[in-house]
Parts: structure tokens; C-alpha cells; sequence
């Protein structure tokens, strides 16, 4: 039937969608990138992703998992890991236990282990919300020990990076995470293991400077901006315009430094096909 | 009985003479504007003219070009629907003189109706009450405080040319009316070169119900019971109902006898309409009388199965009403919604337009007064009103059940409408329970307009499940 129809249904569902209270909030969020405003109903709808424009908004750690893994799989790793305050830098003590309140966290890294469509992996997800996803001694420490993890119980490793770099209020401790964790994936990757790493928006400094970039696969959401410095400090220090969409990731795609981009709803299919095609004997047990 | 009808009139209401007419076999004359050529009491009628240009004045108000064709075309009555010349006491003298009849009441009538001083002077002798206040012009502000303090704050100045909120001011206390009183004036000499000013106890959250009584001219005056007319916006109603649900068996009673009883005082002959306002302690008082067919109408017609036009058309014929006081029985429950081609998210301003495409409720208990056609042009020049959808079940809520779903059949497509405010206001608590004055659409406009907002983008999205 014609389109008068089809939108007087949508509208008349939608209606009754409220009035029944499905949709308790008509509270709209702008989406940042294309500033259309949206419900919270539709935003979760669609994981986060921008219903107008297809901006993939930054989500939490566990989210994440929970989208991707298959349900009751999820077993957390090195759960009881706390960061330190080896610095005593000023204010940190205090902001990491108000992160800790507001996001239920205890550092910026979740570490686990988990079935995507059957197939077993290790898992390490960055979340933004906890000091931007900054690596200081917990996010490196737990990426080396699901790296040994998977090693040792011959399952692939999966990153999911999001992260402003490495942690300055830890100093040269969070520097020191960047070697770790690339002698670590270096040596598990030596000895047969799969590295498959997923840069979500955004990855920048030293965590792209390290494991993130170290995939044997490696994958991207849509428009994720992954780069070391920001495109911002490079212009202001090269004195040039850069490029249009430079550090995004289509223009990395197109540039050979990624395999692919998965939109958000597609991680899981891609993962699992990935993970299945790359068994084999002795290993993902 | 009549043999050939001039309708003087366009849109939905000369549709529905039209209709009238044809089942009393009577002969119908259109009349339009160069802007209604396709218009579709042109094409219905049984014979169309011409009778200007696009503007109303010129052409629906153009009393020599109707009288014209009505004698070229060999009529013998007028009718003059609602708005237009239907309450212009010196057209309906000139269609007597020019030896047709007028479907209404004498133009003596009308003119002593379309008088506010004068119809509440008859409406007092008539033993109806009306609104406290000022019998005559006031004289000094001196008097104007002694009266209010008579009748109790809040009060109305209201300038006796005024009209649309001019000259018009709300006082709520002694110490305001001074400056008020002044206020007003000035604005009135300004605006209509006449500074006299009236006073009237202002009645706070009222219900506007109105009376539909018809007369013939034997002298038999009926009422055909009450519509609860109080969901309106800035005076121009929005969605009509009858039986009230504020009204008790009594009160009706009393209030029909008033109406009756202000009818006959005014020698009333044809279909007229007495409005009172209902305090919410149950006092009414009279306002005002409309001297013709109303919009409303078929409120009337849903619930007490009587033909409001046909009975007009028989009382111009000279013939009785086709039925008494005892017979008038009130039964089930009516709504109507007027659909306009306006835009609520831009202050309701008119949007004429294409009509895209159409589609009409139907089923049990449904009715559409509509003169919309798919691919009918809706004319900037007159009233936004585009159709009127109607239902009428056994019971209030059963009725607004099926409102509820008749506004969800509806489809207009090619300009805004009201249509999707009027389906919200179905759903609203105070509403369906019958509980609201003429307060309702001011109090609630915001946030009925932000949930259509929402529905609407939410829905665009395609997201609904």
C-alpha cells in the first residue's frame, strides 16, 4: 500500500509505545557529529549509534561484551586488579575513586574470556568513560595477562581499544606499559597465537603506539578516529591543513593500516567468522 | 414545500444543504468564487454560478450578485449556512423584499441578537439569567467600583464596540481597576472611535454549553438539548460533545426551559443556538444568541436523530415542526472534531494546500462532514475548517473510543492539520473523564503539541516496533 499508510501505522505504534510507557523517556540526545537530536529509546535501539547520521558514540566495557559475546559465556579475568598511586600525583587517589562510584570500574580495562558464536577468545575492552580509556600500570597488567592467559590456554586474543594514550597522572609507570605489552603480544604471536585488534573511536597515543596496533587482524568501527597525536597538534605543529578525514578510519582502510570496518551491529558475525576461520589444531580449545 | 434553494454559502456546510435538499427533492443553486470553480458544492449543486472573484467580499458577501442569481435562477428561498452573510440582518430583509424566503429568522431578530446590550436586556425579561454586571454604559469609573464590588472580583471591562480582546480587560481587584478601566478606553477610542464600556463579573473556569433550539412559525419553540462546546482555543472551538457530562438531568431541564423561554422572547423562528456559560458551582448565565446553523450542528443530530436542516428547510416552507418537545428524545453520546488545514506547531496558522490524499473513516457510528475531494485544492481565502469527523455510540466512553479510532483512519495528506491533537486529546486523562473547561487547550497546548513532537520523531525514524 502507498507511504501514507506505512507512516500513519509508524505513528499510531509509536503512540501506543508511549502511552503503554515502553518509551518512559522522551528525553532526546543530540548526536555530536550530526546534532540531530534523538530519543534515548532510539539511541539504545541502535546500540548507541547515531539513528540520523550512523555516528558510533562511544559505550562501556561490559556493554560491549555483552553485545558481542555469547550470553552466560562471560567470564571476567584479573578482576581484582586496582590501580596504584605510584606518582602520589596530586588528585589522582581522589579521581580514581570517584571514577570507580560513577562508572562501577576499577580502571579503565575489563578483561575476559568469553565464546563469540561458539568460538572461545580472550577478551580486553578499554572504556572511555574511566579517565579516557588511558593506560596506566592495570590496563597494560591486564593486557599482558590475558595475552599470557591466552597463550597458555591456546585461545586468540581480541582488544578493543578506546583510549586518550597512556596515563599521565602514572608517569613514566604508564610508559613502561607500552613495551610490556608489546613484548607480551609479540612473543604470544611468535608462539602460533591469533591477535585480532578492534580500534573503537577513539584510539590515540601510546595505546595506538603499542598493542592496538601489533593485530594480525585488524578491524575498526566506522568513523573511529585512531591516531598517535591528535589532528589538531598536527596541524598547529606542521603548519599545514591536513587532509579531509585524516586519522579516521576510512582513510586508514584506504591507506592499508586496517582490514576492515565492522559497523557495530555486525561485531559479533565478523568476530565469529574470524575466530572459526582461523582455528586449528592445538589451538582455541 | 420549496421548490429551488440559493445556497449562499461554500465548503462542508453548503454540502450538507445540498444534501438536505435532495432528499426533499428540492432544486439547489451554488453559488462560488472564481477560487471555488472545482469546489465541490459547485459540482453537486444542481446548478452553479458564479458570483465573483476569490475574495469574500466580493463574492460570498456580494448581497447584489447572490440576490441577482437567485432571481435568474428562479429561486424561492436562501440559505445562508453559518459565517458569511448568515447573521447580516439587512441580507436577510433584502431576500424578503426581493420575494424569496430566508432560511432563518427575520432580520429584525437577527438584529436584535447580533446586539449584545439589546439580547441581554431580552434575555433579562425573558426571566434567563445572564452575567451579573453593568444593565447600561458605564458612567464613571466611580461607578464601575461600586458595581464590581456588587457582583465580586475578578471582573470584565469589555468596551461595547470592542471585540477580539480590545478594549477588553480582566480586573481582579479594587486597586487594579482604575488603571484598567482607563487602559481599556483609550484602547477602544483607538481602535473603534467609541469609548463606551461596559462591566461584567468575570466567571472563572466556565464550560461554554450551548442550547440548539429550533422554532417554526406557529409559535412552536423546541430544544433539541445541550453541546458541550469547551475544548476551544482563543473562542474558536475545537472538539463538541453532547450530553455535557457537566449538566445533571435538573440542570439541563432548567437551562433547555431558559433557552426555550429566551427563543420566544425574541419572536426566534429556524434553527438558533442560545450559549450560556456553566460555572463549575452550577449558576449559568446567558451570553449570547447565534441566529443561525451552526458548525456544531450535527452534534445535535447524532444524539436526538432529528435532520436540522430539513427541519429548517419545512419551517421556511411555513410547514410545523415535524415534532414536538415530549418527542425529542436525547440518546447515546456524540463528539465532534474539527479538522482544520492549520499547523499547531506554528501557532496554528492556516496552511492551504493540495490534498495529496484522502482517506475518510467510516463504519458504525461514524460520520464525515467534508466537502475534500483527493486532488481538491483547499483555498487560502476562507475558513481552514476542512472536515468534520463525527461519531456517536451509546456511551461518552464508548464514543470516545471510536473517536479514537476514527482520527486514526483519517488520513489528509498535502498540508498540516490539527488531526493528530485531536487523537491526543482523546487520550487525556482529563478529557475522557469529562473533566476540563475552557481552560483545557491553554493549560495543555504544550505539552500535547511536545508529545506530538516526540511521536512524530520517533516515528520518523522508522523505529517503531
Amino acid at each position: 500500500m502507498n507511504r501514507f499508510f506505512t507512516q500513519r501505522r509508524d505513528r499510531l505504534l509509536t503512540y501506543q509505545a508511549m502511552r503503554e510507557g515502553k518509551i518512559t523517556s522522551t528525553r532526546r540526545a543530540p548526536c555530536p557529529r550530526c546534532g540531530e537530536e534523538s530519543s534515548a529509546l532510539d539511541w539504545s535501539r541502535s546500540r548507541q549509534v547515531c539513528p540520523r547520521c550512523g555516528y558510533h558514540s562511544p559505550i562501556g566495557a561490559y556493554y560491549r561484551l555483552s553485545m558481542i559475546l555469547d550470553p552466560g559465556s562471560f567470564q571476567e579475568l584479573e578482576e581484582k586488579l586496582e590501580p596504584a598511586d605510584p606518582l602520589g600525583f596530586p588528585g589522582y587517589a581522589e579521581k580514581l575513586s570517584g571514577l570507580e562510584e560513577e562508572t562501577g570500574l576499577r580502571d579503565a580495562a575489563v578483561a575476559a574470556v568469553g565464546r563469540v558464536q561458539e568460538q572461545k577468545a580472550v577478551f580486553v575492552v578499554l572504556d572511555s568513560r574511566f579517565l579516557m580509556g588511558s593506560m596506566g600500570t592495570v590496563v597494560g597488567e591486564k593486557v599482558a595477562r590475558a595475552a599470557e592467559y591466552a597463550d597458555r590456554h591456546k585461545l586468540p586474543l581480541v582488544t578493543f581499544a578506546a583510549s586518550g594514550g597512556a596515563r599521565m597522572q602514572e608517569g613514566i609507570f604508564s610508559l613502561m606499559q607500552m613495551a610490556k605489552t608489546a613484548a607480551v603480544i609479540t612473543r604470544f604471536q611468535a608462539r602460533g597465537g591469533l591477535y585480532v585488534s578492534c580500534f573503537t573511536h577513539p584510539t590515540t597515543g601510546g595505546v595506538t603506539a603499542s598493542f592496538a596496533s601489533l593485530g594480525d587482524i585488524m578491524l575498526a568501527e566506522p568513523g573511529a578516529l585512531i591516531g598517535f597525536a591528535g589532528p589538531r597538534v598536527i596541524e598547529q605543529t606542521i603548519g599545514e591543513k591536513l587532509p579531509e578525514g585524516f586519522q579516521r578510519a576510512e582513510y586508514l582502510l584506504d591507506h592499508g593500516f586496517l582490514d576492515q570496518i565492522v559497523p557495530r551491529d555486525r561485531w559479533r558475525a565478523v568476530l565469529g567468522q574470524l575466530l572459526a576461520l582461523h582455528e586449528r589444531e592445538g589451538w582455541h580449545l | 414545500m420549496l421548490k429551488r434553494v440559493l445556497i449562499a454559502n461554500r465548503g462542508e456546510i453548503a454540502l450538507r444543504v445540498i444534501r438536505a435538499c435532495r432528499e426533499l427533492d428540492i432544486e439547489t443553486v451554488a453559488v462560488y468564487s472564481t477560487a471555488d470553480e472545482n469546489a465541490l458544492h459547485a459540482q453537486l449543486a444542481t446548478k452553479a454560478l458564479c458570483v465573483g472573484p476569490a475574495r469574500a467580499a466580493d463574492s460570498y458577501l456580494n448581497q447584489d450578485a447572490i440576490l441577482t442569481a437567485a432571481r435568474v435562477t428562479g429561486c424561492d428561498a436562501v440559505h445562508p449556512g453559518y459565517g458569511f452573510l448568515s447573521e447580516n440582518p439587512d441580507f436577510a430583509d433584502r431576500c424578503v423584499e426581493a420575494g424569496l424566503r430566508y432560511i432563518g429568522p427575520p432580520g429584525d431578530v437577527i438584529r436584535k441578537m447580533g446586539s449584545k446590550a439589546a439580547a441581554r436586556t431580552l434575555a433579562q425579561s425573558a426571566g434567563v439569567p445572564v452575567v451579573p454586571g453593568s444593565d447600561g454604559p458605564l458612567k464613571s469609573i466611580r461607578q464601575a467600583k461600586a458595581l464590581a464590588e456588587q457582583v465580586g472580583y475578578p471582573v470584565l471591562l469589555k468596551a461595547s464596540a470592542g471585540g477580539g480582546g480590545r478594549g477588553m480587560r480582566q480586573v481582579d481587584g479594587p486597586k487594579d481597576l482604575e488603571g484598567a478601566f482607563k487602559a481599556a478606553q483609550a484602547e477602544a477610542i483607538a481602535c473603534f472611535g467609541d469609548g463606551e464600556m461596559y462591566l461584567e463579573k468575570l466567571v472563572l473556569n466556565p464550560r461554554h454549553i450551548e442550547f440548539q433550539i429550533i422554532a417554526d412559525t406557529q409559535g412552536h419553540v423546541v430544544h433539541l438539548g445541550e453541546r458541550d462546546c469547551s475544548i476551544q482555543r482563543r473562542r474558536q472551538k475545537l472538539i463538541e460533545e453532547s450530553p455535557s457530562k457537566a449538566l445533571t438531568p435538573r440542570l439541563r431541564e432548567e437551562m433547555g426551559t431558559a433557552a426555550v423561554a429566551a427563543a420566544r422572547a425574541a419572536g426566534y423562528v429556524g434553527a438558533g443556538t442560545i450559549e450560556f456559560v456553566l460555572a463549575p458551582d452550577g449558576q449559568f448565565y446567558f451570553i449570547e444568541m447565534n441566529t443561525r446553523i451552526q458548525v456544531e450542528h450535527p452534534v445535535t443530530e447524532l444524539v436526538t436523530g432529528v435532520d436540522l436542516v430539513r427541519e429548517q428547510l419545512r419551517v421556511a416552507a411555513g410547514l410545523p415542526l415535524s415534532f414536538a418537545q415530549e418527542d425529542v428524545r436525547v440518546s447515546g453520546h456524540a463528539i465532534e472534531c474539527r479538522i482544520n488545514a492549520e499547523d499547531p506547531e506554528q501557532d496554528f496558522r492556516p496552511c492551504p494546500g493540495r490534498t495529496e490524499f484522502l482517506h475518510l473513516p467510516g463504519g458504525p457510528g461514524v460520520r464525515v462532514d467534508t466537502a475534500l475531494y483527493p486532488g481538491y485544492e483547499v483555498s487560502p481565502f476562507y475558513d481552514s475548517l476542512v472536515a468534520k469527523v463525527l461519531v456517536c455510540a451509546p456511551t461518552r466512553l464508548e464514543a470516545v473510543r471510536r473517536m479514537r479510532r476514527s482520527l486514526e483512519e483519517l488520513v489528509i495528506e498535502g498540508y498540516p492539520t490539527n488531526s493528530a491533537l485531536a487523537h491526543l486529546i482523546m487520550h487525556s486523562p482529563e478529557f475522557v473523564k469529562g473533566q476540563y473547561d475552557t481552560g483545557f487547550l491553554d493549560k495543555n497546548l504544550d505539552q500535547l503539541l511536545e508529545l506530538a513532537r516526540t511521536c512524530d520523531k520517533l516515528s520518523a525514524g522508522g523505529s517503531a516496533e
